[in-house]
């Protein structure tokens, strides 16, 4: 059992899929189960592929991935998603599962490369099946703006890892990363860090390089909007941490410029969701305020609650997107004035979308609360008062336009609107409500988990 | 040198990006970063005076100096990938034009 | 014993149960409901007053309680309250649109109360404020409007934030959540921002100017048995804020020596008055009977800041005695005017009168209860206010002097308006076939008439407890005898006064017995100088009752509500430049702030 079977296995299954496009959807579910199935047996560590002998490979040359909890943590959240979003979306987008496998063969690969050249490569492979699975958007425009955002998001990337080989030699990430630390010259890699920022601030969604992201969910349905707000933010918000935790050195202006994008992110985020009506764009201007805030953790070096918090909205964004979505297809418009009442006669998803988005506000009781207060508490231990004060701002102005949209919600205007949630999207809604609440209410086991669950550094340190 | 030229050839691209609001225009501005971007990349690879191809034989050849062939392995991934996306980029264009019966982003009324 | 912990593990199960009872049957679920707070009522009351109370924690996970005075007499107001409340819902909850969840989030919220009091971590106070937060925000759009949750929520939200920055930076100071020794390790500049920032949350939660905006909305539209809580209860919540805040950290800004009265007290009390004020004149404006106590709420949040930002022991007897008497006062009033609404269907003033006839005791539950909101003897309120005028008077604050008794001469004005206009006067005769309320909703009435008159006759015992809490504050409280009370001017005596109100009222009573009965009238039965009134309700004098006053300051009325709606609107626009800068259409903005931001790194550092 190797870790690049949660890469190929996909792959193949997607070209196989090609082939037959009746076995497809039944591939994915396949190869889905087994990925989920397959990380319980695998073991922590670096895997060597390629089969060069054994003192080349402990040299750290030839390509390698790296499974540590991290990684495993968000390959479940990843694999499992895209595999209930499908499920989900079983009968509607049946056509989907060939690029649903590619994403999952791009984003396994993403969350698992230690070589930055590989990472360029699965980067570009789950970027392209995100183009066409917008595409189901059917808005050719909106998708079109969002490849070539990010094809330039992504040749930046490679710019800024080209530069790195060419000033230290090396593609594998952690010895790269002894490198940088030998050299200490920090000056000298500000513009391969930036170039690297950006290209992942594209695909994660942060302020400024995020101007796809509304043309893309604000016209996202019931597949796209869980599996771009959802899966690819969780997933590139993963990569984004391990990134700025092990690799990246902000310092001086760096560090001025990426707090002061971050922290603009999250107030612009909420602010924008503030000033919208419709009801999918306060859900996607909400995300970008998440991402944002995800960012700064892992820039302050708050790692497990990040994580958490990736976790926690990947679910809530994914329950929020659905209900929302299938009700804009039901009733054919997503402003809010035109959902009033949407609950009325779907009690058991107002309250499972009730719970969420208290969970996403951080409002005691549920989950978002929990990490809410931790993370805060250890930005709070490193002095940090201004994020924390400028996270807490932001969160006023969620609040308020969170509640105004349950209560329009919950509360009938002058027509009636009947949309129809069938049972498999209840379940789903239930499953994620009841988590976000045991664990807001029981919270003993996320606290256990300790904060050094990032294990690049051991192996660094330890050789 | 030629660090300079593919530098400029990148530059150019992203100022017709910055520029061009028609579909296919903007896919050549892709294009022409993409190729900067490659050159610059085999670029990085060279080393003066090299002239041996980069083969590891059986006999002793430390001390020679040969190319760096990483670059040019990561530059055929890079030109492939860059030649998936430009594809993907023009079929979304047929489907725009299908739709719109315009290449130019201005004139179309597509909410964002 | 009874354990904090399983009070509210009790309270959240109950909620859970009520949930389900209220779902078959409303009135069944409701009965539950009393039950369940009276529980509640019966072991605080019965073990907190002795501190008495279990307060170890076996089950909950990181939650830590300790038994203090203060919070107990805040817990047992509220609970009180409350218990008074739930009455009141097995004839309300049918109409509500969501009544399953009604009771269940009533009893959560008075479990997230009793947390909040009981709690000696700064993190479960928080936890505690926020859990009682959303859950009344859910009952509020069960009421009149749906935007009112908005803005309670907006409010009270802005105003834990602040609580929680403050929080942090204690935490940030002290290295502990604790909130005894957190407070006490705070000082210099960083003791003034978390007195900042826990003066905004209590004046958040207070409803305090200029933070008010959202005290009327919220009141006038909340479900009518829930106005009550807000008014008597949750409100409280910012003056247990303030209470930590002026009295716990008192920062040691520079100091008036004229009034012995560091500034930052001064600034408080100073708007506390305008509180006052403001509260008092917009009350006077107001028609809406529910948004008119609101505002005598605001007023009222006033009288408690100001007695509160006066460092002695007199003051704070004063504040805390206010706290008790404004809860019992406002909960009788609202409780009365919810009686009234039900029966009628409106609380607006001009659209009713007579209803003396129809609900004698609901009548008298009102009148004795803004007698104590206006703080005339015999009733609670006179005491509070005696003892913090007594505290302004000596602490020579001139202009907090003339707020805090204008605001008494205004509460004349405006109290005595939903008396005559709904009580008194005429009646209409859309309401005809009125009745006086069940039974069960007199319970709770005469509860609160008993008690309003009680804590105004004999504050002693009362007086006493409440000099626990400023001992355990760390001032000296006031000399009290179970018929006297010994302030700096003089010596009161309210058994004396009530003894002379009680005669003076049954000469009172005998003269409307024997003396000959007035003649009952119509409304139209009247001489209208040739006009000829086609409409009774033009007669009714509740329309344009001050007008002459109110012409004064019509323009200025509603400058505050303006300023909040800018802000809205303020914030919106600048999510719109936010959309325009960040979010367009164009590929070549994006490329834009690439650009823009990699020159301006490698300006710095590179090039």
């Amino acid at each position: 059992m190797n870790a690049v079977l949660l890469i190929v296995i996909p792959l193949l299954a997607a070209f196989i899929s090609i082939v037959s496009k009746k076995i497809a959807p039944y591939l994915l579910l396949v190869v889905g189960l087994f990925n989920i199935v397959l990380l319980f047996f695998l073991e922590n560590g670096l895997v060597f592929i390629g089969g060069f002998d054994v003192a080349m490979n402990s040299d750290l040359l030839g390509i390698s991935l790296l499974l540590d909890t991290y990684a495993r943590m968000a390959l479940w959240l990843i694999n499992g998603l895209i595999l209930v979003i499908f499920c989900l979306n079983f009968k509607s987008y049946k056509a989907f599962s060939s690029i649903l496998l590619l994403a999952m063969a791009g984003l396994n690969g993403l969350l698992l490369t230690n070589d930055l050249f590989n990472f360029f490569v699965f980067l570009e492979i789950s970027g392209i099946a995100a183009y066409l699975i917008t595409s189901a958007n059917k808005k050719p425009v909106s998708t079109f703006r969002y490849l070539v955002i990010g094809a330039i998001g992504s040749s930046l990337f490679l710019f800024g890892v080209v530069v790195l080989y060419a000033m230290y030699g090396t593609l594998n990430m952690i010895v790269m990363i002894q490198a940088i630390q030998a050299s200490g010259n920090y000056a000298e890699v500000i513009l391969p860090f930036t170039l690297m920022f950006i290209g992942l601030g594209v695909e994660a969604k942060l302020l400024p390089f995020n101007a796809w992201v509304k043309g893309v969910l604000g016209h996202s349905n019931t597949l796209t909007g869980p599996m771009i707000a959802g899966v690819y933010a969780a997933a590139m918000s993963f990569v984004l941490g391990r990134f700025i935790t092990n690799l990246f050195v902000f310092e001086g202006s760096l560090l001025i410029v990426v707090t002061v994008l971050l922290a603009l992110g999250i107030l612009a985020g909420d602010v924008m969701a503030f000033s919208s009506t419709k009801t999918r764009e306060i859900l996607l201007f909400s995300s970008i305020a998440q991402a944002s805030i995800v960012a700064l953790l892992f820039v302050n070096g708050v790692i497990i609650w990040a994580v958490y918090l990736i976790i926690a909205n990947a679910l809530s964004k994914t329950v929020m997107f659905l209900v929302i979505n299938k009700a804009t297809k039901d009733v054919g418009s997503d402003e809010s004035e035109a959902l009033r009442g949407l609950f009325v006669n779907n009690k058991l998803v107002g309250l499972t979308f009730t719970l969420v988005t208290l969970s996403v506000m951080g409002l005691p009781l549920l989950a978002g609360f929990v990490i809410k207060l931790n993370f805060l508490t250890q930005l709070a231990g490193i002095g940090q008062i201004v994020l924390i004060a400028i996270i807490l701002v932001a969160s006023v102005i969620e609040g308020i336009y969170f509640v105004r949209l349950i209560v329009k919600l919950w509360y009938p205007g002058e027509s009636e609107i009947s949309v129809k949630y069938n049972y498999s999207f209840k379940a789903v809604f239930i499953v994620i409500a009841l988590a976000l609440l045991v664990f807001g209410t029981y919270s003993t086991p996320l606290t256990k988990l300790d904060n050094t669950i990032d294990t690049v550094m051991e192996v660094v340190n330890n050789g | 040198m030629i660090q300079y030229a593919s530098i400029i050839l990148f530059v150019i691209g992203i100022y017709g990006l910055f520029v061009s609001k028609n579909v296919i225009k903007m896919i050549v501005s892709l294009n022409i970063m993409e190729i900067g971007l490659n050159i610059f990349i085999i670029s990085i690879g060279f080393v003066g005076g090299g002239a041996i191809a980069p083969i590891i034989s059986s006999t002793q050849d430390l001390g020679l100096i040969f190319v760096d062939p990483l670059p040019q392995a990561l530059v055929l991934t890079a030109i492939v990938i860059g030649v998936g996306t430009t594809a993907l980029a023009l079929a979304f264009a047929k489907t725009i034009y299908k739709t719109y019966n315009t290449f130019e982003l201005d004139e179309m009324e597509e909410s964002a | 014993m009874a354990s904090v912990e399983l009070l509210i593990l009790f309270l959240v199960g109950a909620g859970v149960i009520a949930y389900i009872l209220t779902r078959f049957n409303t009135f069944l679920g409701s009965i539950f409901t009393i039950f369940a707070v009276m529980f509640v009522f019966v072991s605080l009351a019965g073990y907190g007053f002795g501190m008495n109370m279990d307060t170890t924690v076996n089950i909950l996970p990181g939650i830590s309680f300790t038994e203090t005075y203060l919070g107990f007499y805040f817990a047992i107001i509220i609970v009180f309250v409350y218990l008074m409340v739930s009455f009141f819902h097995p004839y309300y909850l049918s109409e509500y649109k969501y009544k399953n969840s009604y009771n269940l989030l009533f009893l959560l919220s008075l479990a997230g109360i009793l947390g909040a009091f009981y709690t000696d971590n700064f993190l479960n106070l928080f936890f505690f404020f926020e859990l009682i937060i959303w859950t009344t925000m859910f009952l509020i759009p069960q009421g009149k409007s749906k935007e009112a949750a908005v803005s309670y929520f907006g409010f009270s939200i802005a105003g834990s934030v602040a609580m929680l920055i403050g929080i942090f930076i204690t935490y940030n100071v002290s290295g502990t959540f604790s909130i005894y020794q957190g407070l006490a390790a705070l000082s210099g500049t960083n003791a003034i921002f978390v007195f900042v920032l826990f003066i905004i949350a209590a004046f958040a939660k207070l409803g305090s100017f200029p933070l008010h905006i959202w005290l009327p909305i919220a009141h006038g539209n909340a479900p009518h048995p829930f106005s009550p809580v807000l008014s008597g209860a949750l409100v409280k919540l910012g003056a247990f804020i303030g209470v930590l805040a002026l009295i716990r950290i008192a920062p040691a800004t520079g100091l008036f020596t004229a009034m012995d009265l560091p500034i930052g007290q001064y600034v408080v009390a100073i708007l506390g008055s305008m509180s006052i004020v403001f509260g008092t004149l917009m009350a006077i404006k107001e028609d809406d009977a529910k948004k008119l106590l609101a505002y005598s709420s605001m007023s009222h949040g006033g009288y408690i800041l100001v007695a509160f930002s006066i460092l002695n022991g007199i003051a704070f007897a004063g504040g805390f005695y206010h706290i008790l008497a404004h809860a019992l006062a406002s909960a009788g009033a609202f409780m009365a005017i919810a009686a009234v609404a039900r029966a009628t269907g409106t609380t607006k003033m001009k659209e009713l009168g007579g209803m003396i006839h129809k609900m004698p005791i609901t009548y008298l539950a009102y009148l004795i209860a803004i007698i104590s909101m206006a703080g005339i003897p015999p009733m609670g309120g006179f005491i509070s206010k005696w003892l913090i005028f007594q505290a302004v008077i000596d602490k020579g604050m001139i202009f907090v002097g003339i707020a805090v008794f204008f605001g008494s001469v205004g509460s004349f004005l405006y109290v005595f308006r939903p008396l005559a206009a709904l009580f008194l006067g005429q009646e209409l005769t859309e309401y005809k076939k009125v009745k006086e309320a069940p039974l069960l909703m007199l319970i709770p009435t005469f509860i609160l008439m008993g008690l309003n008159v009680y804590t105004g006759v004999f504050p002693g015992g009362i007086l006493k407890f409440i000099n626990n809490i400023i001992v355990e504050l760390g001032y000296t409280g006031i000399e009290v005898s179970t018929y006297e009370i010994n302030g700096t001017n003089g010596i009161l005596n309210p058994a004396l006064i009530g003894l002379i109100f009680a005669v003076g009222s049954g000469i009172a009573f005998l003269i409307f017995i024997v003396l000959k009965k007035s003649r009952k009238v119509e409304l139209m039965d009247t001489y209208t100088a040739a006009n000829f009134v086609h409409d009774e309700h033009l007669l009714h004098y509740a329309v344009d009752f001050y007008a002459p006053l109110e012409r004064l300051y019509e323009k200025q009325s509603n400058w505050m509500t303006k300023f909040y709606t800018a802000l809205a609107e303020k914030v919106r626009e600048l999510g719109k430049l936010g959309k325009y800068l960040f979010m367009s259409k164009n590929i070549s903005t994006t490329v834009f702030w690439i650009v823009a931001i990699i020159i301006f790194l490698l300006w710095g550092e590179v090039l």
